[in-house]
């Protein structure tokens, strides 16, 4: 099932401008062929402009997108599976019906149209619909359909907006599965959300977006373990002010007995772990790994520092 | 499992086309199986039948049956009085032999009859309840006098058939200074008809453009179409799709109508109806492609059904006023300006084939009109398409028309 073999989606130094608002600046990403991409970022970053530029929705005013090394094609775009985030369908408009109209929208032929869309239907429980006006069907089962026109006509890529905002922790749940399916099956996928902890969860890397630049980005793990080094230290039996004598250690915070410490570049974290001993016996030395959210929240100020100064 | 693709169409516009096909098709198919359309499409052709054969009865009185009864003598009148009616369309002569004028002032008493003719040949008696038709009763006593005149050449001697046969072919040589004249009034109806109907369907099928634009806008769906088809495409799908409705809707009204027209004879000249229902047709479909694009055009500059009337009142505005010039133009058919306007694209589409009906326009002219509409079209179409293009993904207050033309905020 595996058809992407190349390098898929790069967007490289894409510039947006509104007038005077710069929406995007000089954002350059990666997704690779079956990986999940999660794009994170407050209300108006520039998240859907970005993905709208990619989609060719929406013109840039500088730098390019690129599908294999090359510029993306329109017979490339037209197969990207979208979901904006304000959904879009013809209410009016029966799901079969409404679905594989869509599906041939985007190259599919008739017949392949119409055994993709009861295969996702049949999927999302929703075959018994098929001959149902989108209005009539449940906000749950609206969004299950939306994904599904994401989805029926084989994408080459998806391109996702907010796709888990509304919906119940058991649709959050089939919505990752078919994600993670999707990757696995060598589609890039690039999806933005506000909820860090399913970013955290679902995406093998992941972009920090501000004000239109991205400020960091890279695997959960490079992000969570980009900063300085802190240890949790719990030493009972120390005296409060054992640490101030290490050279290049700060003490952040006290819990109780326990001390975290950050490590200036270059301190070493044995002599931490000598100097805890001496003092008496040790329970607790670990090295704490802060959270995407402290992560992004860290992200955020440093940016905002820089872009004060 | 990926599903096959259409590599014949990947290649050249075949795929273009085909989007553009499925866009279309979806909009004739949505509002054909509509309500609106099923129950509008029969209730709009009954209307009209009904309105015509209305017209025919009531107003028309388009054919006027009447019953002669003889007796007597008088009855050789019944034949030549057959023969001198049957020339005059707008009478059915029925006539019958009485036995007695007892029973026949009894039938014209019960009403069976109009009128009973007794009596002599040459001074009959005619009966009638309270008034005769005059035709019948000038065309009766005319018979008369011809019988009374051969049988008094015959009563002299003379050779009254060769009397009778230089008489018939003595005629009257009839010079038509304005042919049309006769006809002109009827052609004025059916001009102002044609006119009306027109304006009706560019405004309603115009609105149903506007009205889709915005549906897309407003659920927010343009957006996922927008990232697969090309906006010229969705475009051009929407006008095609709703034109072909439309078209199709005005064909079945104008088949009824014909039908109608032609049964009951409201129009004497059936090639008027004729002309008028062909070049109506015609100039609906490039009439309706240019007012269909302005309309597609205002639409994509608001994003909710409430601002639509902001954007389309003025092209409707523009729509009605073209025909109410048409009353000025009807009355003054030679003028300059009358020609001018019935050329001019924004107005040709309903002035010329008002003016076709009318009889008004000379063929010179509606080849003009047809190529300076086209050209219209596909002025209208650059200029559609662009600001259909630079406001369609645009949500929230209405988008100025200079931001829609220079695509920038």
């Amino acid at each position: 099932m595996l058809a992407v073999g190349g390098t898929g989606l790069e967007v490289r130094q894409i510039t947006k401008r509104y007038g005077a608002l710069v929406a995007v600046r000089d954002l350059s990403l990666q997704v690779h062929p079956g990986e999940v991409f999660g794009f994170v970022g407050s209300n108006g970053a520039g998240k859907t402009t970005t993905m709208r530029i990619v989609l060719g929705t929406l013109a840039s005013d500088g730098g390019e997108v690129l599908w294999d090394g090359a510029p993306i094609a329109f017979d490339v775009r037209r197969r990207i599976g979208y979901m904006p985030e304000e959904r879009g369908l013809y209410p009016k408009m029966r799901v079969g019906e409404q679905l594989v109209y869509l599906a041939q929208l985007h190259g599919a032929t008739a017949t392949a149209a119409s055994a993709a869309v009861e295969r996702w239907l049949t999927r999302f429980d929703l075959k018994a619909r098929i001959g149902d006006e989108v209005q009539k069907l449940s906000h749950g089962n609206q969004q299950r359909v939306q994904l599904a026109a994401a989805l029926v006509f084989d994408p080459m890529m998806l391109v996702l907006d907010e796709p888990f905002a509304g919906l119940d922790p058991e649709a959050v749940d089939a919505m990752s599965e078919v994600l993670h399916e999707c990757a696995t099956a060598g589609i890039p996928v690039l999806f933005s959300s506000h909820q860090l902890d399913l970013v955290e969860r679902i995406c093998d890397r992941v972009g920090i977006i501000q004000r239109g630049h991205l400020v960091a980005a890279g695997t959960i793990d490079e992000l969570r373990g980009h900063g300085p080094v802190q240890l949790w230290v719990d030493a009972p039996q120390a005296p409060h002010s054992w640490t101030s004598g290490l050279r290049g250690v700060q003490t952040i915070r006290r819990d109780g007995t326990r001390v975290l410490v950050q490590l200036d570049g270059g301190a070493d974290d044995q002599a931490v772990l000598r100097a805890a001993i001496a003092t008496g016996p040790v329970r607790e030395f670990r090295r704490r790994v802060p959270s995407l959210l402290e992560v992004f929240r860290e992200a955020m100020s440093e940016n905002a520092t820089a872009a004060a100064s | 499992m990926r599903p096959p693709r259409r590599p014949d169409l990947a290649a050249l516009g075949g795929e273009a086309l085909h989007t553009t096909y499925l866009i279309a098709r979806r909009e004739f198919m949505t509002r054909v199986r509509s309500r609106f359309f099923v129950i509008g499409t029969a209730v709009f052709m009954i209307l009209l039948a009904g309105y015509i054969v209305l017209q025919a009865l009531v107003i028309g009185r388009a054919v006027t049956t009447v019953k002669v009864g003889f007796t007597g003598d008088a009855q050789v009148l019944a034949q030549p009085l057959v023969n001198a009616m049957g020339q005059d369309k707008m009478f059915k002569l029925v006539t019958s032999t009485v036995p007695d004028v007892t029973s026949g002032r009894g039938q014209v008493q019960a009403g069976t009859l109009d009128a009973l003719v007794s009596g002599s040949a040459t001074a009959p008696d005619v009966i009638v309840k309270d008034d005769v038709d005059p035709t019948v009763a000038a065309t009766l006593d005319g018979l008369v006098k011809e019988v009374a005149l051969s049988r008094a050449l015959a009563a002299s001697g003379a050779d009254a058939a060769a009397i009778e046969n230089q008489v018939a072919a003595a005629t009257i040589h009839l010079n038509l200074l304005d042919p049309n004249a006769a006809q002109r009034t009827q052609r004025q109806v059916v001009g102002i008809f044609v006119a009306a109907l027109l304006y009706v369907a560019l405004v309603i099928y115009g609105q149903f453009v506007a009205a889709g634009v915005v549906e897309e806008k407003a659920n927010r769906i343009i957006e996922i179409l927008l990232s697969t088809v090309r906006p010229r495409q969705l475009l051009l799908g929407k006008v095609i799709g709703i034109g072909l409705m439309g078209l199709l809707q005005m064909v079945l009204l104008g088949t009824v109508g014909l039908i109608a027209v032609t049964r009951t004879q409201v129009i004497s000249v059936p090639s008027v109806g004729f002309d008028a229902v062909a070049s109506g047709l015609l100039w609906f479909v490039l009439g309706f492609v240019f007012y269909a694009l302005i309309y597609a055009a205002g639409g994509s500059l608001v994003s909710r059904q409430e601002d639509l009337a902001a954007v389309t009142t003025p092209i409707t505005f523009l729509i009605v006023g073209t025909y109410l010039a048409f009353f000025w133009v009807v009355a003054n058919p030679d003028n300059p300006v009358s020609v001018l306007l019935s050329v001019l694209p924004p107005f040709a589409p309903i002035l010329m084939p008002a003016r076709v009906a009318t009889g008004d326009a000379q063929s010179w002219q509606v080849v003009v009109a047809v190529v300076l509409t086209l050209g219209g079209i596909a002025a209208m179409n650059t200029l559609a398409a662009r600001i259909y293009t630079n406001s369609v993904l645009r949500v929230g207050s209405r988008v100025k028309f200079v931001q829609a033309w220079r695509g920038v905020d």
